[in-house]
């Protein structure tokens, strides 16, 4: 059965080596047709009655990678050295095209042409290996033809008119993609049709009347092989693009060979680059190292424009300020001492597809119903995207995806193509949608693999589950909850007892969903990928389904539950004497709120057991609280809105900011003791696979806005240590009582996110979380809505010698790709959380104009940005009107405050100004919300 | 990096994970050994030469009442991708040729072979030199060397030379009690791979070698570098296994071959 | 070692005497020679050669390196010859280091002349990629895997065979931006330069044995030789190289002599390998 073949291949690592590989043949490689006579159709895919079977070249999967998605097409083979070329050019392309062929709702058929007896050819002396891979699609279309007999049709689809000249003398049929698409009678399909480069300069002429018409707008990119040298010689630099999230016209790019980030500013030195993508810098003479910020407005004639969002909460979200203020010197050119560069190169493309809206524009005339449109993306870091369409009219006011193609240097913008409508603009569920989509949020149902692992329902505590020795009994135990009102995850509740020596036993008793979530199940992968739950303001996005959410795992009162528990031995100071952890049966008494809680602690007439527990467990809170806030633990505040959302149509009723109370910092303060005491024991047991979570401490150059603002003010803040920036902030107590808690927020968002990471890819030193003033960390407490701490429940089984450690945590690079999926989840997550809340703000404010109080919290040139304390938002007032450049505003960077030329109206930072908030429509369909000084 | 692709389930050269490479034995390539065989998988090429039995070269080596087995494992220095001049007697080929040897000297009947006729006719005439100063029983015993030589190596060398020793001591006449044959699988892309070639070997992945006696399906010979759960190796193992079985098959095939070529030259 | 009785040791002196040795053969002949090629699939080059019971494998690897500094305009070749322990109990562990370095000294004094490469068999200067920065070195590595006489001869031999199947792959090279930089080379995937193997000589070695000359000795007649002389002769019948072993003194008159028969017997050792050469060369092609 095996037929063996070698050939050649030469790699160069340094030096050279003759590599041989063996490549087997074989004759037990079956074609997926149902029909077929001579093959094994067990494993068939292509539809029983398929007449015609396309089989795709490789530029076709690439470029309409869309357009095979979609469910009108299908029977398709995907040859394996078609599958081999995507993998090498694209991944995330390839990662579509193999979900397509794994999914068993498509027709889509891989057949491994390269091991195939009969389909499997050499190269020729002189051939490319293009021509390679052509001959070879050729050549398995061939096979098939013949295999399959004249009652099937193959057909090949490419857009190569080389390729298809030849399968048409070869006695294939061949169609290039748009007659194909065009042949099967749906318009709106052909949408989806990338059109060839060729095809791309007709449409030029067609549309492009500006008189920049022709002009070579960006430089040509460099060929690789000059980048490559360059990179070597030190010429160029290499880093991935990316674009300031409130500045589109400015991008960074970390470079490696200099050590340090190079600014781009404006898109002729960006030169077609998007962000996310790999690529070779130049750097700019140094006398040109200014900040870009007069190029930018008289280069582009979009205008940079703030909107109103809701206030960061940390440096990751916050706008990268180089320097906003126009520098009052205005004769000496400004030099920096950033470097500055110019893109000359790209070295991989991050191309994918985007959410927006198209350009407000009339409806063309004739032109076959063709139109060309722009298309403006919501992530305000992707330029304006050309397409062509058909449906404009349909289009003009919908949300919808949008994927590039091409972007040459004669046109301005990139082309792309229309993928798909999300729905009506403003709509808010469409714009929902949006936001998960674009903060790549996987929204879907849970598929039936997944919901096959669930246990069957009702659940209920089996008698093996409590004879399992590993499985304590802890039922007798008084353990309740204390969470969110309307919380349906529980997985958290605690216990309180006083021991005979006068110590106490403080039990906390987490969800035990690993239980149930066994390594390597559907379940599994899908809560891993989902990595987090995520929490929009009208809904929750389950990382696991539903039953296990909110019945099999919660931990609700009055019914017997699995529980992974840690349990303390402590002294009436909080002074740990021992920790045990346990794989425990519970039974919860109460299920509490937090205002629930704080009120029974607060009613002193009211002596019932759970009551006494409660406030024993408050006063033992209260002193690891004071002891971690002495260790130099930052109390750090983050501005958090809370709706209140009508039942019936979820809409917000309310908006204000969340109220923090004695009982939340009391549960915090217990699951951080958790954490801990859980980081501790697993990386004592895996000081190499442990997943930790560290809080790295912010640079000098994070603190710089914080520093500037408080020396604005004459406030002193030492940053020396988080101890001793703790004990300044504590000092900062200003006139007014939202002074101290305003500071507090501008330090939080100097802070960058805590991050996961695993132990083995760090120096211990390294492991530090500065935020808590913790040695170590670690998430516990929350398995239900985070993986991670699905991961450290499995690692902290293992340690405790009741389960085996899944295989995965000895493969040290798996290990780190979790991680870092973890974290880029997570701060998808929350992205995505702040995006819906402002999405709800804007339609909260829509019927409600509002004037209200507010704190100027950075001076800009033509206004500033102030600060809503009472909805959590942050968004700019301008003082001149746009478009007025002749400005009489003079900015005063030393004392941070603009002032009026020739009066005395002045407007510092942190100054209470009051304004009015409304929604306005600047364009159709594109409300937003708008701050005006009164 | 995939070595199972998930979509057709092939490895890298187009096996299936229960495929073992293509496997060649040619009995008697070397003119002057005793018995000699070059054994191939896939790319893997090692010679094994036999010499002996013949009296033991170095009496400190002799052991009590059975034949002395040795073994040299050698790589030639163009057989890897990467040439090099490696000194002889390194760790790793003083540890394969441990390998090789225990295994081989438990297929070996080593106790038939203690000494041979020449030397009883030494022996006496010992007696009648010495006869009158001591009498003193001496025995002579016996010794086989077996000398393997990695001409390739792409994965899986140590089975191939077992292998090829099988083949080398049949050839040889050496009378065993049953053949060896070694086989390894290893554990990648979460599936059992058997037979794994340099590139899987190189994954870092665990690596079980197994070597069989093929008539009693006894292990002789059990390695693995790497840690498996118990389950999962239990599954490697057993593919392991089933690859020595198929393989002392074609090993039975090419010595009854063999046997009938000579057979046909002494014209029987 | 060979263990030879008087009776044996007369019989190889007579049959020599008699023109007439022990398999057969006269005293100039040799014994049939098999050749493979591309027995080594991992080297750029490689063969195999039989010549009775005496079989070597010769592999020959390309490697990019840095001309010498005296040679800045010549590639490099070394020679290492080892014996495998299959080919005999003697050679294990280091038993067989002696003979090995004795063979690749021989070995390079016959095929890569003097020490500036001036006489070298193959063309050096061909190796040179860019003068005095890179060049290909080619490693020639010999293993007798079994012996039975004349090694020299067999590895000469199986090292003009590997030369002819050896492909080295073309190069481009991108010059760096100065003139000191290490310049930037391109290893093709398809297209290999053969070399010119034509000036590649044969060693021939005659073994005296009592009072003649024989050429291709097993290693019974060698147990048996006073001295032999190898010598390297071309296609053109120039002598390339000469060593002589055994300790026994030789009339210069008998030196000469024994020349002239290398070069006539070289000639005819040359067409039988190329017309082995081209046999498995069709071969190979035909797998």
């Amino acid at each position: 059965m095996l037929q063996s073949k070698s050939f050649v291949k030469k790699t160069k690592q340094g030096r050279v080596v003759k590599v041989v590989r063996e490549h087997y043949l074989r004759d037990d490689i079956y074609c997926g047709a149902p029909s077929c006579k001579v093959c094994d159709t067990s494993a068939s895919r292509l539809s029983n009655s398929a007449s015609t079977i396309l089989i795709v070249d490789t530029n076709v999967v690439l470029h309409q990678i869309d357009l095979l998605e979609n469910p009108a097409i299908d029977d398709v083979v995907v040859l394996s050295v078609v599958l081999e070329e995507v993998r090498n050019k694209n991944l995330s392309v390839f990662n579509r095209l193999k979900a397509l062929c794994t999914n068993s709702l498509r027709k889509f058929f891989v057949f491994s042409n390269e091991h195939h007896k009969d389909t499997y050819v050499k190269e020729m002396v002189g051939e490319s290996p293009n021509d390679r891979n052509d001959r070879a699609i050729r050549v398995a279309a061939h096979w098939y033809q013949s295999h399959l007999g004249e009652n099937t049709q193959i057909l090949l689809i490419t857009n190569d008119r080389e390729n298809k000249r030849r399968a048409v003398e070869e006695g294939i049929s061949a169609e290039t993609v748009e007659s194909y698409v065009r042949s099967l009678g749906k318009p709106d399909l052909l949408d989806l049709v990338v059109l060839s480069s060729s095809a791309d300069v007709n449409m030029e002429d067609v549309e492009d009347h500006r008189p920049s018409k022709k002009k070579v707008i960006y430089s040509e990119h460099k060929p690789m092989s000059e980048i490559t040298s360059g990179l070597l010689c030190g010429i160029y630099h290499q880093g991935k693009f990316r674009v300031n999230r409130y500045n589109p016209f400015e991008a960074y790019v970390g470079s490696e060979s200099i050590g340090d980030e190079i600014v781009i500013y404006g898109r002729a030195n960006m030169n077609r680059a998007f962000d996310g993508d790999i690529v070779a810098v130049e750097l700019l003479p140094q006398d040109q190292w200014h900040d870009g910020k007069s190029m930018i407005i008289t280069e582009d004639e979009d205008d940079e424009e703030e909107d109103v969002h809701l206030a960061p909460s940390s440096a990751d979200d916050a706008p990268r300020s180089v320097n906003p203020v126009q520098p009052t010197t205005e004769s000496v050119p400004p030099v920096s001492n950033r470097p500055a560069g110019r893109v000359v190169g790209i070295i991989k493309r991050n191309w994918h597809s985007y959410c927006g809206s198209l350009e407000p524009m009339p409806m063309p005339a004739g032109n076959a119903g063709v139109a060309h449109a722009l298309f403006v993306s919501k992530d305000r870091r992707i330029p304006k995207i050309r397409i062509q369409t058909r449906q404009l009219e349909n289009l003009l006011d919908k949300r919808i995806i949008v994927a590039v193609d091409s972007w040459d240097c004669l046109s301005r913008y990139p082309s792309g193509h229309y993928v798909r409508t999300i729905g009506q603009i403003g709509d808010r569920d469409t714009e929902s949608e949006v936001l998960l989509i674009e903060n790549d949020i996987n929204s879907r149902p849970f598929s039936t693999q997944v919901l096959a692992c669930l246990p069957p329902l009702p659940w209920s505590l089996s008698s093996e589950d409590l004879a399992n020795p590993n499985r304590e009994d802890l039922r007798h135990l008084r353990v309740f909850s204390v969470d969110p009102p309307g919380c349906k995850d529980i997985d958290d509740a605690l216990h309180c007892k006083p021991l005979g020596n006068g110590n106490f036993e403080v039990g906390v008793h987490i969800a035990d969903v690993t239980n149930f979530v066994l390594p390597g199940t559907p379940l599994d992968e899908e809560a891993s990928q989902r990595g987090t739950s995520v929490y929009l303001v009208e809904r929750r996005i389950d990382m696991l389904p539903k039953p296990l959410t909110e019945d099999i795992c919660s931990l609700r009162s009055d019914v017997e539950r699995l529980a992974f528990s840690v349990i303390w031995e402590m002294t009436p100071d909080a002074e740990i004497v021992s920790t045990r952890f346990t794989k425990s049966a519970i039974k919860s008494c109460a299920a509490l709120s937090y205002v629930e809680a704080q009120a029974r602690m607060d009613d002193s007439r009211l002596i019932d057991p759970v009551t006494t527990d409660l406030r024993n467990l408050n006063t033992l809170a209260k002193i690891m609280r004071l002891r971690r806030i002495k260790r130099g633990a930052l109390t750090l505040a983050s501005p958090e809105v809370k709706f209140q959302i009508d039942t019936e149509t979820h809409d917000p009723l309310d908006i204000g900011m969340y109220q923090i109370r004695e009982a939340n910092q009391m549960i915090e303060e217990f699951m951080l003791a958790a954490n801990i005491s859980v980081a501790e024991k697993i990386l004592n047991h895996f000081p190499l696979c442990s997943l930790l979570r560290r809080h790295p401490s912010p640079t000098k150059e994070m603190l710089e806005p914080l520093l500037r603002t408080a020396a604005a003010i004459g406030l002193d803040l030492d940053v020396s240590s988080s101890k001793a920036l703790a004990d300044s902030l504590d000092r900062a107590v200003g006139e007014d009582p939202y002074f101290n808690k305003l500071i507090r927020i501008l330090a939080t968002r100097c802070m960058t996110q805590a991050v996961y990471f695993s132990s083995g890819d760090l120096s211990p030193s390294e492991f530090y979380h500065y935020g808590l003033a913790a040695l170590l960390y670690t998430h516990f407490t929350s398995p239900i809505r985070r993986y991670a701490d699905v991961i450290v429940h499995r690692l902290l089984a293992a340690a405790l010698g009741i389960a085996k450690l899944p295989p995965i945590f000895q493969d040290g690079p798996q290990l780190t790709g979790i991680a870092d999926n973890l974290n880029y989840r997570h701060r998808n997550a929350q992205m995505a959380s702040r995006a819906s809340v402002e999405l709800h703000t804007l339609i909260y404010f829509r019927k409600r104009p509002t004037d209200t109080e507010a704190r100027i919290v950075k001076i800009k040139s033509n206004g500033f940005i102030v600060f809503v304390p009472k909805f959590g938002i942050e968004g700019p007032v301008y003082l001149v009107p746009k478009g007025n450049n002749g400005s009489d505003w003079v900015v005063d960077e030393a004392h941070q405050r603009v002032t009026k030329v020739g009066t005395n109206i002045r407007y510092n930072i942190l100054q209470t100004v009051k304004i009015h908030m409304e929604v306005v429509e600047p364009q159709p369909n594109r409300p937003k919300l708008q701050l005006t000084l009164i | 990096m995939e070595y199972v692709d998930s979509l057709t389930g092939f490895r890298l050269d187009g096996r299936r994970p229960n495929d073992m490479r293509q496997i060649r034995g040619e009995i008697g390539v070397v003119a002057k050994a005793d018995g000699s065989a070059l054994f191939e998988m896939g790319n893997t090429k090692v010679i094994a030469a036999i010499y002996g039995p013949r009296e033991v070269q170095n009496k400190g080596q002799q052991a009590n009442n059975q034949a002395l087995v040795r073994c040299e494992y050698s790589m030639a220095n163009f057989s890897t991708g990467d040439r090099t001049r490696r000194p002889k007697g390194d760790r790793r080929s003083t540890e394969i040729s441990l390998v090789i040897r225990q295994t081989m000297e438990a297929c070996i009947l080593t106790h038939l072979m203690p000494h041979s006729q020449v030397i009883l006719i030494e022996f006496l005439v010992h007696i009648l030199l010495k006869f009158f100063m001591y009498f003193l029983p001496k025995i002579c015993f016996l010794q086989i060397d077996i000398f393997v030589q990695v001409l390739q190596a792409d994965g899986g060398t140590r089975s191939a030379c077992i292998n090829a020793a099988t083949l080398a001591l049949a050839d040889a006449g050496i009378p065993m009690r049953d053949i060896v044959t070694s086989c390894s699988a290893g554990y990648l892309s979460s599936t059992p791979l058997l037979d794994l070639n340099y590139i899987e070997d190189s994954a870092g992945g665990p690596d079980v070698t197994v070597g069989i006696l093929a008539k009693t399906d006894k292990v002789t010979l059990l390695q693995m570098d790497a840690k498996l759960p118990m389950d999962i190796f239990e599954n490697v193992m057993q593919l392991a296994i089933e690859g020595c079985k198929a393989i002392a098959h074609y090993i039975r095939g090419v010595l009854l071959e063999n046997t009938k070529q000579l057979e046909c030259r002494r014209g029987i | 070692m060979v263990g030879l009785s008087a009776g044996e040791k007369h019989f190889i002196y007579g049959g020599i005497a008699q023109d007439l040795r022990t398999d057969g053969r006269q005293r100039l002949h040799y014994r049939p020679i098999s050749v493979e090629i591309g027995v080594i699939p991992q080297a750029n080059g490689s063969s195999r050669v039989r010549l009775g019971a005496t079989d070597v494998i010769v592999s020959i690897k390309a490697e990019l390196g840095r001309p010498s500094s005296l040679h800045p305009d010549k590639g490099k070749v070394a020679i290492f010859i080892d014996c495998s322990p299959t080919a005999a109990p003697m050679f294990e562990g280091r038993g067989g280091e002696e003979l090995s370095s004795e063979l690749s000294l021989a070995l390079q004094r016959c095929l890569l002349g003097g020490r500036s490469g001036a006489g070298a068999g193959i063309d050096l200067s061909s190796l040179v990629i860019v003068e005095g920065k890179v060049c290909w070195d080619l490693y020639i590595d010999g293993l007798v895997v079994s012996s039975d006489g004349n090694l020299l001869d067999a590895l000469a031999a199986a090292i003009k065979v590997a030369l002819c199947n050896t492909g080295i792959p073309k190069t481009t090279v991108n010059l760096g931006a100065s003139p000191n930089d290490q310049p930037d080379v391109d290893v093709s995937d398809e297209e290999f330069l053969q070399f010119d193997t034509s000036g590649v000589p044969v060693i021939v070695t005659l073994t005296k044995v009592g009072r003649h000359y024989i050429v291709d000795a097993t290693s019974e007649e060698e147990s048996q030789m006073s001295s032999a002389v190898s010598i390297s002769v071309n296609r053109h019948g120039q002598i390339c190289g000469l060593t002589k072993r055994g300790g026994a003194g030789l009339d210069p008159s008998v030196i000469l002599d024994m020349i002239s028969v290398a070069k006539h017997v070289g000639e005819q050792l040359m067409s039988s390998l190329d017309s082995e050469i081209a046999a498995a060369e069709a071969s190979a092609e035909d797998q």
